[in-house]
């Protein structure tokens, strides 16, 4: 009797025992069902998807690889691609180089840098469809700004959208107006928060201001730097919203990227197959950039602990 | 304050003062567009409108009917930040206070990031499939299920940053007095992770209320329409209204604007996902 009361008492602390290490497991599985339900639950479908045939929305079997290589003999697929890569060298080489040259401008303690702050992180705060919007209308060969400022200086008006050449560029630029000031704020961030002593004691030494930035300060800002930078190339590769509203990929197919290719492939001709089969190359790319982007954020917690 | 000194304070506010012009300007130009008449958008550059009018915002509301995407978007904006705020905070709870074995956390972190780091524009044809196989194409649930997990990986990465600087001892002494963990999390530890909870809640805000992509593919009438579509469909006409369309430009940025003001001081850690403070 005794022996069977003792055994249900030992029972029932280990169950709730077992009940009590459960709690933390118990806590993470909505999470854990919410970010699998939009990330790997979809990506199955997505593969399956890139290994059939659709024909007016309709999927009408599986087709092996031929989405593949449909797309890899399609030279309009190869030509967004260079535009992708083209539109996010420009645009992250630009916004990074002016972002240092105006942190390092700008490096000291400052006055109103709140009321700076709130500034400058408007134009990435907003909806990009409202970016877009923005620069319709500062583009706008009628009621524009841009022409007239051109013509101004005594320049030919652009008509910035309607040229293969300049509706790239002003692209670019409204991407650069768009992001610069991320760039700028975490590089002011990190030049703020670099140790002193090394850059101070070259100074002593007589090391010229290019020598002190080159060999001191540049190293130490690396990994500030490289977490922005893959940061910023991961989401200027995915860029849409801005080119749909202002040029939708034209002229011709002059600001097409890889994304509204592959849009107007799965949207406007219903070929989801062959869209997603684009996508599945798009992220192979990109989770080399993620690999990177982990890799270096572990680091640097590591180093901020 | 020598000579020198004093020119390059000048040269520093100069240059700072250009940025910050050119970071306004076109967001002034959008505006006064919107406050003017149709004849004076017509008129050449004016940099002040020559006859105020809110005739554009009239137009907006009564003849493009935007008042239903405004409806949409704060109805998927609050249902879908309310659901990832609770199950992140749990999460990050989770992640925060306990030593998790079986690389669950390591497993976690990763689908976090991966959430994170995907493009709108690579998830939206999978998950476009996914919504129609479970005829939730062009609803508001299929938008809050779809935004409650993407957001649920900002949450859990920002509140495990700040639940892990808030001492142990304190909710331990709530559960000695009788408190449950849940209860001790509810009753002591939200309220003091509360500043970091609200920066955390207005950034998912933004992100949602801004997504356009997903909301584009998911949706194709104004039952489910957000604001950007909604913006988006004003550029298809044929002829450009501008003066609406700026109109709507304004009343799309000015809740963000707002937002933005309030969180300014978190911005960079939100923006890098924590990885610049």
């Amino acid at each position: 009797m005794s022996a069977t009361a003792e055994t249900l008492e030992g029972r029932e602390s280990r169950v709730r025992r077992l009940r009590t290490a459960s709690v933390p497991y118990l806590l993470l599985v909505p999470a854990i069902v919410a970010l699998a339900g939009v990330s790997l639950y979809p990506t199955i479908d997505g593969v399956q998807a890139s290994l059939h045939k659709y024909r007016y929305a309709l999927d009408v079997g599986y087709t092996g690889a031929d989405n593949f290589v449909a797309i890899y003999n399609d030279a309009v697929f190869w030509t967004a691609m260079a535009r992708t890569v083209q539109f996010t060298v420009c645009t992250v080489a630009i916004e990074t180089l002016l972002g240092l040259l105006l942190a390092l401008v700008v490096a000291r303690e400052l006055r109103f840098a709140g009321l700076i702050r709130v500034t400058l992180i408007l134009p990435m705060t907003i909806a990009p469809v409202v970016v877009g919007v923005i620069w319709r209308l500062l583009y706008a060969s009628d009621i524009g700004v841009v022409n007239p400022l051109f013509e101004l200086f005594g320049f030919d008006a652009p008509n910035v959208l309607a040229h293969p050449l300049t509706a790239f560029l002003g692209l670019v630029a409204v991407d650069v107006w768009e992001w610069t000031p991320l760039l700028f704020l975490i590089i002011l961030a990190g030049l703020q928060s670099l140790p002193q002593d090394p850059i101070e004691a070259a100074r002593v030494d007589g090391a010229s201001a290019l020598q002190v930035f080159f060999h001191h300060t540049l190293p130490l800002l690396r990994p500030v730097l490289l977490v922005a930078v893959v940061l910023r190339t991961i989401d200027a590769v995915g860029t849409f919203d801005q080119i749909y509203v202002l040029t939708k990929g034209g002229p011709g197919t002059a600001t097409q990227l890889i994304s509204i290719y592959a849009y107007n492939t799965a949207f406007l001709f219903n070929q989801y197959g062959r869209a997603m089969a684009m996508l599945i190359s798009l992220l192979a790319c990109l989770l080399l950039l993620m690999a990177v982007a982990v890799h270096l954020m572990r680091r640097s917690s590591e180093i901020a602990e | 304050m020598t000579a020198r000194e004093r020119l390059g304070a000048v040269l520093v506010y100069l240059t700072l003062g250009g940025a910050i012009l050119l970071a306004l300007f076109p967001f002034w130009w959008m505006l006064v567009t919107s406050l003017k008449r149709p004849v004076d958008i017509f008129s050449g550059v004016a940099l002040w409108p020559q006859q105020l009018t809110f005739g554009n915002y009239y137009r907006l509301f009564n003849e493009f009917h935007f008042g239903p995407f405004l409806l949409n978007s704060i109805i998927i904006v609050t249902a879908s930040v309310g659901i990832s705020l609770v199950i992140g905070t749990l999460a990050a709870y989770a992640l925060a206070r306990f030593r998790l074995r079986f690389g669950v956390r390591r497993g976690t972190l990763y689908l976090v990031l991966l959430v994170r780091m995907l493009p709108g524009i690579l998830m939206c044809v999978p998950l476009y499939i996914a919504l129609a196989k479970w005829g939730l194409l062009n609803t508001r649930l299929g938008l809050i299920l779809i935004y409650a997990g993407l957001n649920t990986s900002f949450v859990v990465w920002m509140m495990q940053s700040f639940l892990e600087e808030i001492p142990r001892d304190i909710e331990e002494a709530a559960m000695v007095d009788g408190d449950s963990r849940l209860t001790a999390l509810w009753r002591v530890v939200v309220p003091l992770a509360a500043p970091g909870l609200i920066a955390t809640a207005i950034f998912t805000v933004i992100a949602t209320y801004n997504d356009f992509i997903l909301a584009l593919t998911m949706t194709s009438t104004p039952a489910a329409q957000t604001i950007p579509v909604g913006v988006s469909t004003l550029i298809g006409k044929i002829e450009i209204q501008w003066g609406p369309m700026a109109a709507a430009g304004v009343v799309g940025a000015l809740p963000i604007v707002i937002f933005a003001l309030i969180v300014q001081r978190h911005f960079v850690r939100g923006l890098t996902f924590g990885a610049v403070k």
